[in-house]
């Protein structure tokens, strides 16, 4: 039965992978980021239980405190950044001067 | 069928990293390491790796897509495309060439899992039979990390400390060139943007009531993750970057200057120094207790009992280096306005 649920799990870590990779929006990609860290949190926790230690459970749970912090911060760098060119990927020339002054 | 998952993973994971080269926009690079970082994390727990999967979870989940966002805050967020076709070809060619290599060298590696190993032959054995006996502690890479291979960890943690203050004498040095000239409504701009820089998420309901719920009990869970690292698996690396992660969080929330009031930059500054002073001092203590440096076991009448402190100290030592630096490192970008 773990198997069937691991398999299960690695299908839809695949599945987030895809939305991640295909884009379109810069939302579809955090949101299948976010997707695949509580995808990852459910294989730890599956496989502790398949090799039957389930002290490593511990690691599921660094997961799940840690993960959206990741999100807050990219919400705080939306939040930050001057133009609002997040509609959709932003191509040479869509970043404005004032962008790109800094490299 | 591990081997399967295992080899499933690793695909993802190459598939990410060519998406990582190839991508041009920066920030969906940095989502895309951050999953990396999760593939690899799995990966190593499917080979059993629970200490090193916590390190790369800590670290990758929450620390480094932090750090990568606030230096994207201070460059931006487009790759610059410059490549001549001749570049491309010579690289291509060296890749390839040491990619066939390395797949060539893989074929004289002995198989995966086979007990007959050198590896499995050589020092691995006795480090297992003697910690049941000479440290009684039962998470065997702790008590490898901690007092067999002392000096390497201690070795590590002056790495960490030496790249924090690398980081922060980069930082500290001011920007003169490419300053341009500011109109008056640029400058306006400006200053309403530092407003905002400082504030943090402070005015967002449902970030602020989920975080600092939170907050307390990240911290909780880096202080069970650097006392429990004997027992189960982490340890003081895992634990400081949990930690930091927790402060971190405040600082999202509440704004980067808030959190520099709680936690002093000096005292972020003297923790750095001082967790690896601590784990030295461990080592002098036991050189004047007529052992050697970090023989932890003069430490205390019963032997393993003396094993057992000096693994705690010096693992609160790693954890407050690696919390010094990595909060050290994380105001170093955020408090910066520009590059």
């Amino acid at each position: 039965m773990y198997y069937v649920a691991t398999i299960a799990t690695l299908i839809t870590m695949a599945l987030a992978l895809v939305r991640a990779l295909q884009g379109p929006s810069v939302y579809d990609r955090v949101l299948a980021a976010n997707m695949f860290g509580t995808k990852a949190v459910l294989l730890f926790s599956i496989i502790a239980f398949l090799y039957g230690r389930p002290d490593f459970l511990d690691l599921a749970l660094t997961y799940a405190l840690i993960n959206f912090i990741g999100v807050f911060a990219i919400l705080e760098f939306i939040r930050r950044r001057p133009n609002d060119a997040i509609e959709d990927d932003v191509t040479k020339g869509d970043v404005n001067d004032d962008n790109v002054v800094g490299r | 069928m591990t081997i399967i998952f295992g080899v499933f993973l690793l695909t993802l994971m190459v598939i990410t990293a060519l998406a990582i080269v190839h991508t041009q926009h920066l920030f969906v690079a940095v989502i895309l390491s951050g999953i990396f970082s999760l593939l690899m994390a799995a990966n190593f727990f499917l080979l059993d790796a629970a200490d090193v999967a916590l390190t790369e979870a800590a670290i990758g989940a929450g620390i480094s897509t932090v750090l990568f966002l606030g230096a994207l805050t201070l460059t931006g967020e487009a790759e610059r495309y410059r490549s001549s076709s001749v570049n491309r070809v010579v690289a291509l060619g060296v890749v390839a060439a040491i990619t066939l290599m390395v797949i060539y060298a893989t074929f004289d590696k002995p198989a995966f899992g086979d007990p007959q190993t050198p590896v499995q032959q050589h020092v691995a054995p006795w480090y297992i039979d003697t910690t049941a006996n000479d440290i009684d502690i039962p998470n065997v890479v702790t008590a490898v990390l901690a007092s067999f291979r002392g000096y390497d960890t201690l070795g590590e943690v002056f790495v960490v400390l030496t790249a924090g203050i690398g980081i922060l004498f980069l930082f500290s040095a001011t920007p003169t060139r490419r300053k341009k000239p500011q109109t008056e409504q640029e400058s306006e701009v400006e200053s309403t943007a530092e407003i905002k820089f400082g504030e943090g998420l402070r005015h967002f309901l449902i970030p602020q009531v989920v975080g600092r719920l939170l907050i307390p009990f990240i911290l909780l869970f880096g202080l069970y993750v650097q006392f429990h690292g004997d027992y189960g698996p982490g340890g003081g690396f895992q634990a400081g970057a949990i930690i930091a992660a927790a402060i971190i969080l405040y600082a999202l929330l509440e704004g980067e200057a808030r959190a520099l009031r709680v936690i002093p930059q000096w005292v972020l500054t003297g923790m750095m120094a001082g967790g690896a002073i601590l784990y030295s001092a461990v080592g002098v203590v036991c050189m004047m207790l007529d052992g050697n440096f970090l023989e932890y076991s003069v430490l205390a009448a019963d032997p393993i009992t003396g094993q057992h402190i000096g693994i705690i100290v010096i693992e609160a030592g790693v954890g407050i280096t690696v919390t010094g630096v990595l909060l050290s490192i994380f105001h170093a970008f955020a408090g910066r306005r520009r590059f």
